[in-house]
């Protein structure tokens, strides 16, 4: 018996089941055993005092449900056909809050089932059976507790349980018209349950219902609801059956409304059930397509914008470290150029002077008698002036390297500052040899102080140690025992002082020259290592920073591609799931494409 | 001094106070003008609820036109009788959940009291009760509303006992938490037929009391449905007017020997509701009209006070506030509504006389005290007045007694301080 709707309800199940939705997959299997019962399940629904009670007890010409002036109905009375009466009042069972006690079934003398279950806050129902006709064809009725009563729980149960019907009938009586709420009700109902109608009550009491039955009507086809109303009287029904009397009965209203549940709703139990599945895939397609949607759409929204802007300005970073590079050694070249010259001058001038006071000093003093002491004073000055233009270099490349350092690692570049910084404490010793007396570390500094490290060994064999003695010596030496040779023969031959001070002044002149020629190299030579171990550093720093940065953006890349990937497959899902459930639908509304019934909503 | 006389003093205060604004001045002469008025009663409720018919029945006459939708207030005013005092009716424009606030505003600054008319209580939509006591001056006490079930005898679905489940509901309805803060009472009324009783005619009598006079098995067909009784022109013009209910009440009254107009229309007027409507009115509303005077008189002070504040009106608005706070006349009026709807319980002999030592039976010393008015002399008063207070000493202070009933007992006895003291 493989109908179409079966399948799309099983389809529908299943897609629960693939969402995970077990609470809807329990739902739709009970709906499922009851729709492929050979039964239409007609629901009785309204707001309270309405008469839908009274309603039922008509259809049936019995007192099956408790009919009162207050609030009456609290429990659902479900009527099917039975060849002896009975009547089981259920606990529990399907309502969670009771789920405790588990379900329970009760039987009970049929006259007082409803007022029983109306009494009783734990029963969930009553179940009743009649040997009728009309439910014998295959009907089921069921009587509601009001809607929008007081307690909140009779809405949300009568709402539910129109989820479980194929048919209903809206109860309003004739003392009013639809008010705004059944209209609201109405609406809300259509897309549970499609097959509805308003069933008019009560138009014994009321003078003027024909009026009344024209403006529902109008307020109906007004709110796009094409539904019929079917105006009654449950009391001219009762009153008839009593007496037996066939006209009272037609006064009824009655004959046209189990005409209506014979011919319209049993007749065409298979468009009914159609309807029914339809209805209910449209609204599980919807419930579990909503979330799938929001997904999406958060999906399609999920920016990498800040991954790619991170990208971007690595990218930019690195074309500027590029155009840095070339900066900043130009400027070193530069600046060590204006060193060299610098110190040069600084030599020349120093030494300049130390000649003009040697010239002064032979002048009047004898170099016989004066030597020891002069070569101590010219050895105490070249080493005066190595130290001061030695010091100077290293203050000026000092300065340089600050400089230089900043244009480098400029200030902003993030943990990649913080690691330059620590790579270039290295060397405890250097600390030693000259402590920088700032507190605070600046780039500069560091960098400065970190370069030294490497280069103070040969600054200390190269101008340290020559101030120290050595090489500087050497000349000192060899022109003092030049001198000292003399001495002897100007001792020897007399004072022949003019030649004797002439001949110092010679050879202290070729002494600061020598002086001036080794220091000199010495110096260049420093400069030249200076300059190269700080470009090397420098370049090592630049190429460092440059790794960093590259393999940042490499790692920010990886994260926006698959992050991409990630997305687009996702959203790939999300949307082959929807278009799933949208071909779900699709099925679903044509199964209600052929055929009408009357006080149906197409 | 009593709460009506601190208002009118209050009031002559605020006129000097305000002597150079001539709005406020024209306000506050309106109030005082409004002192010596009779009770003004507004019927309010929902569209179609019944009010016009209700004020109809009310003034005994055809003086708003039901069936057709009020758009605006009108007035009509209810002579004096014999034994009733006079009223002031306002029939109004529906009123619900999208009314502007105006309309309701407006209802409540012109109303001393409201009939608050409700189809279904248990849908009734309470914002406009809530609406009348959002002022400072009505908080103090929910004294001026009452709940009516009106169409009643819809609820009962037209049988001639309608109006009995009708009561039983509306009982059920004045105890609970809902209502019961927002009105003094609920009370049932099938204004039609209550209508159509106090405007009785000759002609009407006298074909209902033709259809009575109808076979059993003839007459009974007929009122199964409005459609069958309605086939006949006169027939249908007594339905108009009466509905199923209403002439199936009045048919059934003839055949149970009310004879003659006067009869049949006094017995409809008690079978309808609308005489325990009318004993309401008079009990929590025209009998303590000084008291509803004050309460409106309050409420037009403190909107003045509010609305143009200056320094030499601040002990008014103290003093103001102060008798609000202080008005021991609605505690009685509260007290009296909860003993008459039962949210108090006072052992049998106690309530009753306490229904009337906080003036249940007219707010006068003598009514209080159980005097018939001529007798009633001051010592004798006296007397009494201290033997009342003992005893209810004596009784609240029993330590069994629940909160309530010890608020009661308070009240009983601050009334019977002020008769001793008189
Ligand atoms: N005159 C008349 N009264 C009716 C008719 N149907 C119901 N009533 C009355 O309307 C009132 C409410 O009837 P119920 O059948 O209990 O109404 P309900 O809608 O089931 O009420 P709840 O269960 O409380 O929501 C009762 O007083 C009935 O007697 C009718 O056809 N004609
Ligand atoms: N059965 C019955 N019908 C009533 C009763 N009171 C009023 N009606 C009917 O209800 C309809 C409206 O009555 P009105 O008195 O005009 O009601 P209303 O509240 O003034 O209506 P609006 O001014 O339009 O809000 C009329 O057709 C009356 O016949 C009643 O107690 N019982
Ligand atoms: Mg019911
Ligand atoms: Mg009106």
């Amino acid at each position: 018996m493989a109908s179409p709707w079966l399948d799309v309800l099983d389809d529908t199940i299943r897609a629960c089941a693939a969402h995970e939705r077990q609470d809807l997959v329990d739902r739709l299997r009970v709906r499922r055993a009851q729709l492929v019962e050979p039964r239409v399940r007609v629901l009785v629904f309204g707001e309270p005092s309405q008469g839908k009670s009274q309603l039922v007890n008509g259809l049936l010409n019995a007192p099956v449900c408790a009919v009162g002036d207050d609030l009456t109905t609290t429990a659902p009375v479900v009527i099917r056909h039975a060849s002896e009466p009975v009547a089981t009042l259920v606990t529990g069972g399907d309502d969670e809050a009771r789920a405790i006690e588990g379900p329970g079934h009760r039987p009970v003398p049929i006259e007082s089932a409803a007022a029983r279950a109306n009494a009783d806050e734990t029963v969930v129902r009553a179940e009743v059976g009649l040997p009728r006709e009309l439910l014998a064809k295959g009907l089921t009725l069921i009587d509601t507790p009001p809607v929008g009563a007081p307690t909140a729980r009779h809405t949300r149960n009568a709402l539910a349980a129109l989820q479980q019907a194929d048919a209903a009938l809206l109860v309003s009586d004739a003392t009013k018209e639809l008010s705004s709420s059944e209209l609201d009700l109405l609406t809300r109902v259509c897309a549970l349950c499609p097959t509805v109608v308003v069933v008019l009550t009560k138009i014994d009491m009321v003078p003027g219902w024909r009026r009344v039955a024209e403006r529902n009507q109008a307020h109906l086809a007004r709110g796009g609801l094409p539904v019929t109303v079917l105006p009654v009287s449950a009391s001219l029904r009762l009153a008839a059956a009593r007496a037996g009397d066939t006209a009272l009965n037609e006064e009824s209203g009655f004959g046209a409304l189990v005409q209506y549940l014979h011919r319209d709703l049993i007749g065409h139990a298979d468009l009914l059930r159609r309807r029914s599945v339809a209805a209910l895939t449209r609204l599980t397609a919807d419930q579990l397509t909503a979330p799938l949607r929001e997904r999406l759409a958060a999906a399609k929204e999920t920016d990498t914008d800040e991954l790619t802007a991170r990208w971007r300005a690595a990218g930019r970073k690195l074309e500027e470290l590029q155009r840095e590079s070339q900066r900043w050694q130009t400027l070193l070249s530069d600046e060590v150029a204006d060193l060299v010259a610098d110190l040069d001058f600084d030599l020349r001038d120093r030494t300049r002077r130390i000649l003009r006071e040697v010239d002064e000093y032979f002048e009047v003093a004898d170099p016989a008698k004066d030597w020891d002491e002069f070569a101590e004073w010219m050895y105490e000055n070249l080493r005066a002036v190595a130290e001061t233009n030695s010091n100077w270099l290293l203050d000026r490349f000092e300065w340089i390297a600050r400089k230089i350092a900043r244009q480098v690692a400029p200030r902003g570049s993030g943990s990649l500052r913080e690691r330059w910084l620590e790579s270039t404490q290295l060397d405890d010793h250097v600390g030693e040899l000259r402590r920088p007396a700032i507190e605070r570390f600046g780039v500069g500094q560091k960098l400065f102080v970190g370069m030294r490290g490497s280069y103070s060994g040969l600054l200390m064999f190269g101008l340290a140690t020559t101030l120290a003695g050595m090489s500087l010596i050497n000349p000192i030496s060899i022109g003092a025992g030049a001198a000292f040779g003399a001495k002897s023969v100007f001792e020897e031959r007399g004072n022949r002082l003019k030649r004797r001070q002439s001949a110092a002044r010679t050879a202290a002149h070729r002494y600061v020259d020598d002086f001036f020629l080794i220091y000199g190299k010495e110096s260049k030579d420093t400069v030249r290592m200076i300059h190269r171990d700080l470009r090397d550093r420098c370049t090592a720093v630049a190429q460092e920073l440059r790794v960093e940065i590259t393999e940042s953006a490499k790692r920010i890349k990886e994260v926006i591609d698959t992050e991409t990937a990630q997305r687009t497959a996702r959203v790939r899902e999300l949307s082959k799931s929807i278009d799933e459930l949208t071909s779900l639908r699709r099925r679903a509304q044509s199964l209600t494409a052929a055929g009408t019934v009357r006080g149906l909503t197409a | 001094m009593s709460l009506a006389e601190v208002t009118w003093s209050l009031l002559n205060r605020a006129l000097e106070a305000y002597g150079d604004s001539p709005q406020a001045t024209a306000w506050l002469r309106r109030h005082l003008a409004r002192f010596h008025d009779p009770v003004r009663l507004a019927v309010v409720g929902p569209a179609r609820a019944g009010k016009s018919t209700v004020v109809n029945a009310l003034a005994g006459e055809l003086v708003a036109e039901p069936g057709v939708p009020d758009t605006e207030l009108s007035w009509y005013q209810v002579r004096q009788s014999r034994s009733r005092q006079e009223l002031l009716l306002l029939d109004t424009p529906p009123v619900d959940r999208d009314t502007e606030s105006r309309v309701v505003e407006g209802i409540c600054m012109e109303a001393d009291a409201v009939l608050y008319l409700m189809r279904h209580p248990q849908d009734a939509d309470l914002a406009f009760l809530r609406a009348v006591q959002d002022h400072p001056v009505a908080r103090a006490a929910p004294v001026t509303a009452l709940g009516v079930l009106s169409r009643a005898d819809e609820l009962g679905g037209g049988r001639v006992d309608a109006i009995v489940s009708a009561r039983q509901i509306a009982r059920r309805h004045r105890r609970e938490p809902g209502l019961s803060g927002l009105c003094q009472d609920v009370l049932p009324v099938a204004g039609l037929a209550a209508c159509a009783g106090r405007t009785l005619r000759e002609d009407e009598f006298e074909l209902l009391a033709a259809l009575a006079a109808l076979p059993k098995q003839e007459l009974d067909p007929l009122l199964l449905s409005a459609d069958r009784f309605a086939a006949d022109e006169a027939r249908a013009a007594l339905l108009e007017r009466f509905g199923l209910f209403g002439v199936r009440l009045a048919t059934t009254l003839v055949r149970r020997g009310a004879r003659g107009q006067a009869a049949l229309s006094a017995q409809l007027l008690q079978r309808s509701g609308l005489g325990e409507l009318r004993d309401a009115v008079e009990l929590y509303f025209t009998d303590r009209a000084d008291v509803l005077k004050a309460r409106s008189a309050l409420i037009g002070l403190e909107v003045v006070l509010r609305m143009e504040p200056r320094p030499a009106a601040g002990p008014l608005l103290a003093e103001l506030e102060r008798t609000v706070a202080g008005a021991h006349e609605f505690r009685e009026l509260r007290l009296i509504a909860a003993l008459r709807t039962g949210r108090v319980r006072l052992p049998e002999e106690l309530s009753e006389e306490a229904f009337r030592l906080v003036g249940g039976y007219g707010g006068e010393a003598s009514a209080r005290l159980g005097f018939e008015a001529a007798e009633a002399a001051g010592p004798a008063l006296r007397h009494e007045a201290v033997g009342a207070l003992r005893r209810w000493q004596e009784y609240a202070g029993n330590p069994l007694l629940g909160a309530a009933e010890r608020r009661a007992a308070a009240v009983v006895i601050r009334s019977c301080e002020a008769l001793a003291t008189s």
